[in-house]
């Protein structure tokens, strides 16, 4: 950065620059401390907050803006933040993706525990341990029996179709889309039943979804 | 703590050789320094050692200094490999276990630290050695500079290499192990809980001294091509080798810090009991594999830049016309500097991240293949209507062309997540990155060491032998790495010193050993090259300055240039400048005062300081952490106000200089006419020349003489 | 002067004032590795923050007014480092040593509180080996710590230096790249604070 001859505007400069610091500084910190509110909203207020003032000491304290410009290095800068969203942004989304997918064995089990998630994809997670009783719904010439069904938590319900097309089973409650215990959809052929726990507390409707007539209900509960 | 804890840390008896290889490693590097140290005494050369190599700041000083120590690293990385061959060659038969080990000759552990030494000696101490080498000697040239920006800290950052290479065999000597984790010593393997021994505190030093002296030297680098070209020198005028040295070192400036930072929390892991990395108190050990690959996926492009570079001077020179589209070469190596930084995650998709994150990434890495190829096509361009001259140089680059290719194309069959989920880790991908590193980086140092040797030391090289070399590489490359890449297909997994010998891959082992075999003639072919070329050096003379018909401006000066590169620095308008200048005349050779910086031993010192702070702790000997640590700050400090680091050279000393030079070209070639009629030393006339020489040295008792 | 001295003279203060740009661009490049170091930090607090290992987290841990006082007094001393350095670049040997030793008493405060901190949280129990959430705070603001410190060395030398040679140019060359250091430093503090102290309350883990 080329030397300027002294002004009185740079020690301007210096003093603006630490008033507008100061003033970015204070804000956040009464932000924070008095809860005025929360949450991602609240980070990325404060945020902004160090990126301004970040700025005002590049523009007010290293002089950036004035002339002659500095551009090589204002080209580093802008690289270096770009390389350091990559590192930090990147570490983030990466690790966090990574921890949701191998979560170690003791956080999973608590979290199935808690939520009530006793299958993942048909796989059982550990919960539900013990002997249920079964309930059994048949699906012949595109008709559910029964259409009706009441089961306790942790019974099994299995679909068997005496039909030679296959069925695709979708659930839905209270007229919405829904997934029962994580799975959104179950196959059903005749010669290949499906079986699902019934971890989950509520009522439930599910039909076909290439042939809405068959269709029918149950409700889990403790 | 002990009065001896105190005193010496953890070190003790034990530490010392015992086995037959820290025995045989250290006895080795013993007997080297002592036929050194002997002959430098005989020869009263200390002090010249001293004053004209080792506190030099001169850039083509430091090149040469680290090309040998590159060199001689490149033998033991290479010994390693051999070893590693041995070793799976004899552990996938049936064959009773030897030396004590259950398979082959070596055990697990003593060859999990020979793939460890190997990766890291290769990568840190042999290619970014010689790369830092070419750079150092041959980019202030291309711009007409006389030295890099800052000198000191030249000679500063291949001392703290050096610091490194120290540290990375000191293990013969202390402690006998060194990591057994894989070059980047993956958490939690390589934390304290499973590496418990001293083995990777010596990898984390040697890498942590030696990488600060690489971001010393990217600084370096980059300042000096920003902001000492030639006046009239624009960026689009640079020479293409600039280029790929500018790009490699921008890479270098962002991603080693990245190494710094890891390695230091990997240290206050294993020191501090921090768990940043640990299985247990909330550390990831994950984190440390997305860090040290944001670090390590770049690094390759550091090294294969350069090489890039290389390679487009050699097509253009040897093909005698100018490199057709020189822009869409530029921004091919641009378009792999800035996307260097967006695959990391390719080298662990198999850790678990989920398919949309994989995909990502494997597209990143996919698409990088494109820059790389618009580099290929300026090349092949190149060679269209050229008149090929198919010396080493140009061999080195057709041979690249090829393996380089099938690494790049398995690289592709790899970026794809689902086939990466069968080969990760196996044999395939040992063969391919050794295709990328020994067909990219090491082809293209090599065709930059033949092409740029007669500027360097005055002198050609011999045609004959550098090809008979050039043949075992590629023969060598071939019988050792494809095999690889079936067996990988196959399923054999890597790092692993033996395999069951029901698979039947034997053959395949021992056609891979014969291979390296070749490429250890091949290496050894590149060692007879340089004695052949020195023989025979009347006849080699490089007499002219440009013994290629070159078009950058290190053609322009006389061969083993002068301290201060040019006598004036020249006025540059256009790009291949030196070609210009032959189609329109040189200009006369004008003199001025010449500012020339000192030598210098802080370099010197504050690396042996960093290396004894280092060995502190690996050993816990916390009084030499101290002392080193302030005795870095103190010659730091008083290296950093000494205000007097320069000398002038007047107009007219460098006039008396020019005019001594002259004559001894001029005596060159009345010795190079002389000489003309000699037939080129070929590999079987060198062999008996030595042995001749070794016979009538043996007969009359020459030694006593010496 | 005669014309050959000062051509001589404009010769070398051309080579200077090359050589004070090489410096300059060299050194902050040398500080956008520096940034880059302090980017793993941070993103490993990013990360690991919320492993508290089941002790306390930062949000019981951090005393909001003494992080406020560490930043205004890292920010006063920015500014008065600036001031020190629009001293030297008029050649006030006096007032440069005057503001310099200001900036100096500020980081030594803050450096202090800083220490301070530290050893209550050792003290409490909350040491750097207790979970990653404490080993990445520790290292992250530690780092920053041993930079300022660092940053107060070089200040006290290149000060002494200043009083035994005055302001050379040389001498001004090393307090303009030590300013750039010191106002670096209180940029990456702007973040220590932002995302460790305040996002400690604002985004509780």
């Amino acid at each position: 950065m080329a030397e300027l001859k002294p002004e009185h505007g740079t020690l301007q400069a210096y003093i603006t620059g630490f008033v507008l610091s100061l003033i970015f500084t204070l804000i956040p910190y009464y932000l924070v401390v008095h809860h005025t509110f929360s949450g991602r909203a609240l980070l990325i207020t404060i945020l902004g907050f160090g990126v301004l003032q970040m700025l005002v000491q590049l523009l007010f304290f290293l002089h950036i803006g004035r002339r002659p410009r500095p551009t090589w290095q204002i080209h580093f800068l802008n690289a270096t933040v770009g390389a350091i969203l990559v590192v930090v942004g990147g570490s983030i989304v990466i690790t966090t993706n990574l921890h949701h997918n191998m979560m170690p064995t003791e956080q999973a089990l608590k979290l199935v525990n808690d939520e009530g998630i006793y299958q993942v994809n048909g796989e059982k997670t550990g919960a539900c341990q013990g002997q249920y009783p079964n309930h059994q719904i048949i699906i012949k010439d595109g008709v559910a029996t029964p259409s009706f069904i009441s089961a306790k938590q942790c019974d099994t319900l299995t679909y068997i179709t005496q039909d030679g097309r296959p069925n695709d089973i979708v659930f839905t409650q209270d007229a919405k889309t829904a997934s029962y215990a994580g799975v959104a959809s179950y196959s059903v052929r005749k010669g290949q039943n499906q079986t699902i726990t019934l971890s989950e507390l509520g009522t439930y409707q599910f039909h076909d979804s290439a042939q809405p007539a068959t269709a029918g209900s149950f409700t889990v509960s403790n | 703590m002990s009065v001896k804890e105190l005193l010496i840390g953890k070190l003790n008896w034990e530490a010392l050789p015992h086995e037959w290889f820290t025995i045989g490693g250290t006895g080795f590097f013993f007997v080297i320094a002592i036929i050194i140290a002997v002959y430098l005494t005989r020869t009263k050369r200390w002090t010249w050692l001293w004053k004209e190599w080792l506190t030099s700041v001169d850039p083509k000083r430091i090149g040469i200094m680290y090309f040998i120590a590159g060199g001689l690293m490149l033998l033991r990385g290479g010994l390693d490999a051999i070893m590693i061959w041995l070793q799976q060659a004899l552990g996938s038969s049936n064959m009773h276990g030897v030396l004590g080990a259950q398979h082959g000759y070596l055990t697990s552990d003593h060859f999990q630290q020979i793939f460890t030494a190997h990766g890291n000696i290769m990568v840190f101490f042999v290619a970014m050695a010689f790369v830092f080498g070419l750079i150092n000697y041959i980019v202030p040239l291309q711009i007409g500079a006389r030295d890099l920006a800052f000198p000191f800290l030249n000679s500063l950052g291949f001392w703290l290499y050096i610091g490194g290479v120290v540290m990375v065999n000191m293990f013969f000597l202390f402690g006998g192990q060194y990591a057994a984790t894989g070059w980047l010593a993956i958490a939690p393997l390589s934390g304290r809980e499973f590496s418990p021994g001293v083995g990777v505190d010596y990898w984390i030093w040697s890498l942590q001294i030696s990488g600060i002296g690489s971001t010393i030297g990217a600084i370096n680098f980059i300042i000096t091509i920003l902001k000492m070209r030639a006046k009239g020198m624009k960026l689009s005028m640079m020479p293409l080798f600039t280029w790929g040295s500018l790009f490699s070192m921008l890479m270098a400036v962002t991603v080693f810090p990245l190494l710094t930072a890891t390695l230091f929390l990997m240290f206050f892991d294993r020191q501090l009991g921090t768990h940043f990395f640990t299985t247990t108190a909330g550390g990831d050990p994950m984190m440390y594999t997305n860090l040290i690959w944001m670090w390590g996926h770049p690094e390759v492009y550091i090294l294969m830049l350069p090489a890039f570079g290389v390679f487009s001077e050699v097509v253009s020179t040897f093909s005698r016309k100018r490199v057709s589209s020189y822009t869409s070469n530029v921004l091919g190596m641009a378009g792999v500097s800035a996307l260097a930084l967006s695959v990391w995650l390719h080298h662990f998709f198999t850790m678990g991240a989920s398919a949309d994150v994989n995909a990502f990434f494997g597209v990143m890495t996919m698409i990088i293949a494109i820059p790389t190829a618009v580099l290929f096509f300026t090349w092949i361009a190149t060679l269209k209507g050229g008149r090929i001259r198919f010396e080493t140089p140009m061999l080195w680059f057709l041979g690249f062309v090829a393996i380089f290719t099938i690494g790049g194309l398995s690289g592709l069959i790899l970026a794809i997540p689902p086939a990466d989920f069968q080969l990760h880790n196996s044999l395939f991908l040992v063969a391919h990155f050794h295709s990328n590193v020994i067909g990219g980086v090491l082809f293209g140092i090599f065709a930059g060491i033949n092409y740029w040797f007669p500027k360097i030391a005055g002198i050609k090289l011999n045609e004959r032998i550098g090809r008979q070399a050039f043949w075992c590489w590629i023969i060598g490359y071939c019988l050792s790495f494809i095999p690889m890449y079936v067996l990988g297909i196959m399923g054999a997994t890597r790092r692993l010193d033996h395999y069951d010998a029901s698979t039947g891959w034997q053959p395949l082992f021992i056609m891979m050993l014969i291979g390296g075999i070749v490429i250890a003639i091949g290496t050894a072919l590149q060692l007879a090259q340089i004695l052949a070329s020195v023989i025979q050096r009347k006849r080699l003379y490089d007499t002219t300055g440009d013994p290629w018909g070159g078009r950058t401006l290190e053609w322009s000066v006389p061969s083993a240039p002068q301290s201060y590169n040019f006598t004036t620095i020249p006025e540059v308008s256009s790009r291949d400048q030196f070609w210009k200048m032959k189609q329109e005349g040189l200009p006369e050779p004008a003199y001025e005062d010449i500012h020339i910086p000192h030598n210098t031993a802080a370099g010197i010192y504050i690396s042996l300081f960093a290396f004894l702070a280092g060995f502190g702790f690996v050993w816990d000997i916390i009084w030499l952490i101290v002392v080193s640590l302030v005795g870095i700050l103190v010659v730091f400090i008083r290296r950093a106000y000494n205000e007097n680091s320069e000398y002038t050279l007047t107009a007219a000393e460098v006039r008396s200089r020019e005019a001594t030079r002259k004559e001894k070209i001029a005596a060159q070639r009345k010795e190079a006419l002389a000489a003309a009629d000699e037939e080129e030393l070929s590999l079987w006339g060198l062999i008996k020349l030595v042995l001749a020489y070794g016979l009538d040295v043996v007969r009359k008792r020459k030694w006593r003489t010496w | 002067m005669s014309e050959v001295v000062e051509a001589e003279l404009g010769h070398l203060e051309h080579h200077e004032e090359e050589a004070n740009d090489r410096t300059l661009f060299g050194f902050w490049v040398y500080l956008m590795t520096d940034l880059l170091m302090f980017s793993v930090l941070f993103a490993c607090y990013a990360v690991l923050h919320g492993n508290i290992n089941g002790g306390e987290s930062g949000r019981q841990l951090f005393e909001m007014p003494l992080a406020l006082a560490e930043t205004l007094i890292l920010l006063t001393s920015s500014f008065t480092c600036g001031i020190g350095m629009f001293m030297a670049r008029q050649g006030k040997k006096t007032q440069t040593l005057f503001w310099f030793a200001i900036t100096f008493i500020l980081g030594l405060a803050f450096l202090t509180f800083e220490v301070r901190e530290f050893a209550k949280f050792i003290g409490e129990g909350h040491s750097l080996h207790g979970s990653a959430f404490l080993s990445s705070f520790f290292v992250l603001v530690g780092t920053h710590g041993l930079h300022i410190t660092s940053g107060l060395l070089w200040m006290g030398t290149t000060m002494a230096y200043t009083v035994r040679r005055g302001l050379t140019t040389h001498i001004v060359r090393k307090l303009s790249l030590l300013s750039l250091f010191w106002h670096f430093l209180d940029i990456v503090w702007i973040f220590i604070f932002t995302i460790v102290y305040l996002g400690a309350v604002a985004w509780p883990s």
